[in-house]
């Protein structure tokens, strides 16, 4: 691949840096361990998809097809970032248990399988099929832990208006 | 029969408000709310939760320096690990017919 070539999948996935690390952050509230995640996401998805991505030849011209062909090394990244941040979000539970913004407790206190989910349909916008493809989780699975999450979510927010 | 179409017609309320629906579906489903306004009523209540929902999952970006060391690290990546290997040219004959037998 050419410096050029580089230079040009450089840019085509540069507009994804803060959206991936949103949903980092949403799986480790730290912003080490959300940056690093991120990095080493991003490592394996390349080292994974390094001979489809050398083929491929990047056109930054065509507005039309970009936003599809970066849409689907979005959802490639993020595929990853579940598969370690689950991993990483559950060795390092009591570690970070103390960076946890205040605002969001009740989400940090969900297991990390509904964060994820609830992460990627109502932060990132994914459908549920979508989300079924990423987490390789079966559909009612991801249906149903969107709707425990939600459940849990407003619980929390109905016990605080209680108090 | 009536009821059963209000019910199935509530059941869609998440989907149209977050827009997993399909153009077809939308415009059927909003031409069953013009003529039932107690279906709209119901629409708000959950749009109310669902944006109380979203305020609940962070959208935390990056500080002005993570970003910048975030990205500098990602083009470090592309340019490290995007490298094309050195083919001998039974190795390049080989993904040939991988390519082929792949179609």
């Amino acid at each position: 691949m050419t410096d050029m070539k580089r230079t040009d999948f450089f840019q085509l996935i540069q507009p994804l840096t803060d959206k991936l690390y949103r949903f980092a952050f949403a799986m480790m509230p730290d912003d080490l361990q959300a940056e690093q995640l991120v990095i080493d996401s991003f490592n394996a998805y390349l080292i994974k998809e390094k001979k489809s991505i050398l083929r491929q030849d990047v056109d930054l011209t065509q507005k039309k097809t970009l936003p599809v062909i970066r849409r689907k090394h979005f959802k490639g990244i993020l595929q990853h970032m579940i598969t370690i941040g689950l991993r990483r979000s559950i060795q390092l539970n009591e570690q970070l248990k103390i960076s946890r913004p205040d605002d969001f407790k009740a989400f940090y206190e969900l297991d990390p399988k509904v964060r994820s989910v609830l992460a990627l349909r109502f932060e990132a916008q994914f459908t549920v099929e979508e989300i079924e493809d990423m987490t390789a989780m079966p559909k009612y699975e991801v249906i149903e832990k969107i709707h425990n999450g939600r459940f849990l979510l407003l619980n929390h927010l109905n016990a605080e208006a209680t108090l | 029969m009536i009821e059963n179409s209000f019910t199935n017609y509530s059941k869609k309320i998440v989907p149209y408000l977050d827009g997993s629906m399909s153009q077809d579906e939308v415009s059927e489903f909003e031409a069953y709310v013009m003529t039932h306004p107690e279906l709209e009523a119901q629409i708000n209540t959950k749009a109310e939760e669902m944006s109380l929902l979203k305020s609940m999952i962070p959208a935390q970006s990056p500080t002005y320096e993570t970003h910048d060391s975030l990205e500098s690290e990602l083009k470090q990546s592309v340019f490290n690990l995007l490298k094309e290997d050195h083919r001998t040219l039974m190795n390049r004959i080989q993904d040939k017919w991988e390519e082929f037998v792949n179609r």
